[in-house]
């Protein structure tokens, strides 16, 4: 019964859980983690690299590697995947969904939900999440054999409008996935 | 004590304590769980095993590469010559085609795994290589059930079925043509407001009062562009001997594609890709970078119209933060400056400009 109750207790501290943000430039990945960081997000300056940023949600704790260029080969085992979409930028959609088919393949994210933030939603005449989905061809995804949980949020990094509601759907889709062992 | 120790080694059915027997049951049903779990394992093994048989007589580990590339490459033509059987007897009954792709599919599935549980002996090359040609196959796949399967609009019933992890999208899905080649989805994005593939032009915009949020210029040879008030982002691409006149971005500016260009703009955020011999009057909040750029020169901003004192206030950009000055050159990451920017010498800047009536061009003062 000892071994039992170390076990539970190392579950306990691993409720971490690490996300993996990526997009092109200027889609606003740094703003919307400052935003979701509370800090404050009127100087941000591009990001060369990578971010790494430490998260509390609910009493759970988070790390969250934040990489601004997907060319760069530097994943994580990540168990969520955050693409951010500048919405209102049309022309470069495409290479979005280029990127996107690049990460779908990693191996090394195969088994890591996905949620694609379309972010600057606060701007007139940026594609609602609907359309979005339908340029990035989203349903294609759940013909592949791999299932993967995904969902994509219409959200604006400028007023901080549906962040919190993207991460409420993978903190509880990793926690019915991946934290069942009570 | 001894009671405890007597009932564990002996007779652990007819313990006497309480919290015992819900020990023992927590510890049956964990029993039975791993049981379960092994059996899967042993039925997911075996059906594994025996369709891989099926397909071919050797076994699935090869150890050799050679031997592993002839036996993909038969999986392969077989497949491939499946769907072009298909492709040439086209069947109306539905179902019969349904099954016949679904099991295309499945053994386009198969290969794949076969290549990944082998993917450990096998040089990388050859890995990437094999992966693309699945990929290939499922297009292919993909483009013939396309072709074949008709549209397959009013069928409510299975989808609410099949779309239980994403269903916001339900009623998306309906509207998509299915017809339309999945690769490059026939979705034709809206344009943005903006001027476009003009040549040797003056493009005035007023924004004052409309409700524009984001504004393109792109495709101009030698125009001069005015942009009078505030809008919330600003793409400019492929410019060529240009000059941009822009009242202040809320939001970010990025410019892709510029040769010879001066432009005035002032910003939250910059980013300069691939431009050349350009001079650069900025106000900008945030360090502006620049990438795969050469030869341009940044100066401070220095535009005005009426009222742009209110729109540079509104847009949080009335003060001068000198950082025009302060650029980053992401493709120069040494700590000397970057020979691809300079700072403008102040004889060669032009001054102040000011944009004011559209039938009138742009004056220096």
């Amino acid at each position: 019964m000892g071994l039992l109750s170390i076990i539970r207790k190392i579950k306990k501290k691993e409720k971490e859980m690490r996300i993996l943000m990526v997009g092109l430039d200027n889609s606003g990945k740094t703003t919307i983690v400052l935003k979701i960081n509370g800090e404050d997000t009127s100087v941000i300056s591009p990001t060369l690299g990578f971010n790494i940023k430490t998260i509390t949600y609910q009493k759970k704790k988070k790390t969250k590697p934040h990489i601004p260029f997907i060319g760069d080969k530097q994943f994580f085992n990540a168990v969520v995947n955050l693409m951010a979409v500048d919405s209102s930028d049309l022309r470069r959609l495409d290479d979005c969904k280029m990127e996107l088919d690049n990460l779908l393949k990693e191996e090394r994210l195969s088994g890591a939900s996905l949620l694609i933030l379309a972010n600057k939603q606060d701007i007139k005449g940026a594609l609602s999440p609907k359309e979005i989905a339908k340029v990035l061809n989203l349903e294609a995804m759940d013909k592949t054999r791999v299932t993967r949980h995904w969902r994509i949020v219409g959200c604006s990094a400028y007023t901080g409008e549906g962040l919190l509601e993207g991460f409420d759907w993978f903190v509880q889709d990793i926690a019915s996935r991946i934290y069942v062992l009570d | 004590m001894a009671d405890e120790e007597d009932a564990l080694s002996s007779n652990p059915n007819e313990a006497p304590n309480h919290s015992e027997e819900s020990r023992q049951r927590k510890h049956a049903a964990l029993l039975e769980r791993l049981a379960n779990r092994h059996q899967t394992r042993l039925e997911n093994s075996l059906t594994r095993r025996s369709a891989d048989s099926d397909s071919s007589s050797s076994s699935p580990s090869f150890e050799s590469t050679s031997s592993f590339l002839s036996r993909f490459a038969d999986s392969k033509r077989s497949i491939e010559s499946r769907i072009a059987q298909c492709r040439l007897t086209p069947t109306s009954e539905s179902t019969q085609l349904k099954s016949n792709l679904d099991s295309i599919s499945a053994s386009i599935s198969d290969l794949e795994k076969l290549v990944a549980e082998n993917s450990y002996f096998l040089p990388s090359y050859e890995v990437r290589s094999l992966l693309k040609a699945i990929s290939d196959l499922k297009q292919s796949l993909e483009s013939l059930s396309s072709e074949l399967v008709p549209k397959k609009k009013f069928i409510f019933k299975n989808k609410a079925a099949k779309k239980e992890k994403a269903p916001i999208f339900d009623s998306m899905k309906e509207k998509e043509p299915e017809t339309d080649k999945p690769a490059k989805v026939g979705f034709t994005v809206p344009e943005s407001p903006g001027f476009r593939n003009k040549t040797g032009e003056v493009l005035v915009r007023e924004f004052k009062g409309s409700e524009i949020g984001e504004f393109t210029i792109s495709d101009l040879d030698s125009c001069e562009v005015r942009l009078i008030g505030c809008v919330r982002a600003l793409f400019a691409h492929r410019l060529r001997n240009c000059r941009i006149f822009g009242g202040p971005v809320s939001a970010s500016i990025l410019i892709e594609g510029a040769e010879d260009c001066v432009f005035v703009i002032a910003s939250h955020q910059i980013r300069i890709h691939h431009v050349k011999a350009s001079d650069f009057y900025l106000r900008v909040r945030s360090r502006p970078i620049i990438e795969d750029t050469t030869n341009v020169r940044f100066a401070p901003y220095c535009l005005s119209y009426e009222g742009i004192d209110e729109d540079l206030k509104s847009a949080g950009l009335n003060e001068e933060t000198g950082n025009w000055a302060h650029v980053d050159d992401f493709g120069w990451l040494r700590a000397v400056q970057s020979p691809n920017w300079s700072i403008l010498p102040e004889n060669d800047r032009i001054g102040l400009i000011k944009i004011s009536d559209p039938n009138k061009g742009a004056e220096k003062i």
